[in-house]
């Protein structure tokens, strides 16, 4: 990394490395959130059983009314010391992505609620398996209600990914703070900083405002 | 299963002491944070309902570039980019600034929204039974819109609450960096991130279900309404 980093431009090259980190940990936590989120919400709506219904509120609670940073903590120092490491990189993907599993979870579950109960007894009336009444009629019609949700969680979660940084992923605030400390060159970093997320989030945004146009003219 | 709680049994009358002051900055720095905020959103909201074009686009941008910075990067920013230009924060102060203005436009959105919600035919009426403009808001806006923004500020709060743990990356001795601190003398990360994990949990939760409770009888209210 010994690039010369007193120019604007050479910053932001330092710091465009970490933010290829902090994709890779969006990505991986937004898909195990979607994965996660969506059995969860299931659960809760199908299954009538009062303790696992308990089961997935309590998860719910812990990972929405305690800080991402204490989850990440909690799996990076708190499992090594049973013996179960992760790498920063994979323990900030597992703890944001149980984190937003439990916003996913609620989002979806509304989601479930607002479908009207008449398309999953017509869906199952005419022959389709449970999962086929989901797969073909539920999930196009839950995804379309929740997409502006999601689109909001995915730009948060690029955002949250710079909490990575307190365990030391390799992301863009980690590359940053190691700047100042050789360059101090602190207000010009702190704004090349800035402005890569402000670059990461436009596409975001922009892709699921499409999604959104798209989906709202096939209907 | 029993060795793991025995260790609490150990440590527990050496970290509570500890872990309590730490909470009580916590508990300040979000208690200040917020007021911060809430004046902030307040002053924004009173732009964004202005007549001059101008103050209502700075508040605009102002909301916009706060939603796309990270909360990490604006308060080191704060805390570290401030003393080369002559200004110098304590973390404490530097985190209250920063979870004050990104819980500014958090609480801006929340008051437009709330009180965009509110018919203006109830202020139109106000006016015409000789409301003042200031008693029309006062005693017919603002009570009605108070009702619907108090469950989506309880859940900023305790999202800001819950933000200040950042504030442990810029030397504030809340509960977060005396966790880190506890952890690395004592060696049993697993404990104390457990258990700072259940103070952040024994504040957020209870104001988090008394958000849901509100949310859920406003619910109630407009079903009702619907019916009749």
């Amino acid at each position: 990394m010994t690039t010369s980093a007193d120019s604007f431009l050479g910053i932001l090259a330092v710091l465009a490395s970490g933010a290829v980190t902090a994709l890779h940990v969006g990505a991986g936590a937004f898909g195990m959130a979607l994965v996660l989120g969506f059995l969860l919400a299931v659960t809760v709506t199908f299954v009538k059983s009062r303790a696992i219904g308990l089961a997935v509120a309590a998860y719910i609670e812990w990972m929405r009314n305690v800080p991402a940073l204490a989850h990440l903590f909690l799996l990076y120092f708190g499992l090594a010391s049973l013996g179960l490491r992760f790498s920063p990189k994979t323990a900030a993907i597992i703890g944001l992505g149980m984190v937003g599993a439990a916003v996913l979870c609620d989002v979806f579950a509304a989601g479930l609620k607002a479908i009207h109960a008449g398309q999953r007894e017509a869906a199952l009336s005419v022959g389709l398996t449970p999962i086929q009444a989901m797969r073909f009629v539920l999930m196009p019609q839950m995804l379309r209600l929740t997409l502006p949700s999601l689109g909001n969680y995915a730009s948060q979660l690029i955002k949250d990914t710079s909490i990575a940084s307190a365990i030391a992923a390799p992301e863009v605030m980690f590359y940053a703070r190691n700047l100042v400390t050789s360059t101090f060159q602190t207000t010009l970093i702190y704004v090349a900083a800035m402005v890569l997320y402000a670059l990461m989030l436009l596409p975001i945004s922009w892709f699921f405002a499409r999604l959104e146009a798209r989906l709202e003219s096939t209907r | 299963m029993n060795e793991f709680f025995r260790s609490y049994g150990e440590h527990l009358d050496d970290w509570m002491p500890r872990l309590m002051d730490a909470a009580r900055v916590t508990a300040e720095l979000s208690a200040y944070g917020f007021a911060l905020a809430f004046l902030l959103g307040c002053v924004l909201t009173v732009m964004v309902r202005s007549q001059w074009s101008a103050l209502r686009y700075a508040a605009g941008a102002f909301v916009q570039s706060v939603r796309t910075v990270p909360l990490l990067a604006l308060l080191l920013a704060l805390y570290f980019g401030l003393p080369p230009l002559g200004i110098t924060l304590s973390g404490f102060w530097a985190g209250t600034l920063g979870l004050g203005l990104h819980g500014a436009a958090y609480v801006a959105e929340i008051l437009r929204g709330g009180l965009g919600s509110i018919h203006k035919g109830q202020r139109e009426a106000a006016l015409a039974v000789g409301l003042s403009p200031l008693q029309a808001f006062a005693h017919v806006t603002l009570p009605q819109a108070m009702r619907l923004m108090m469950p989506p500020l309880l859940n900023a709060y305790v999202a800001l609450l819950k933000d200040s743990s950042l504030c442990a990356l810029i030397a504030t001795n809340e509960l977060m960096l005396t966790a880190r601190a506890i952890s690395s003398e004592s060696f049993l990360p697993l404990h104390i991130f457990l258990l700072v994990g259940l103070f952040y949990f024994a504040i957020a939760f209870p104001l988090s279900m008394v958000s849901r409770l509100l949310e859920r009888r406003m619910a109630r209210g407009r079903r009702t309404m619907g019916a009749t």
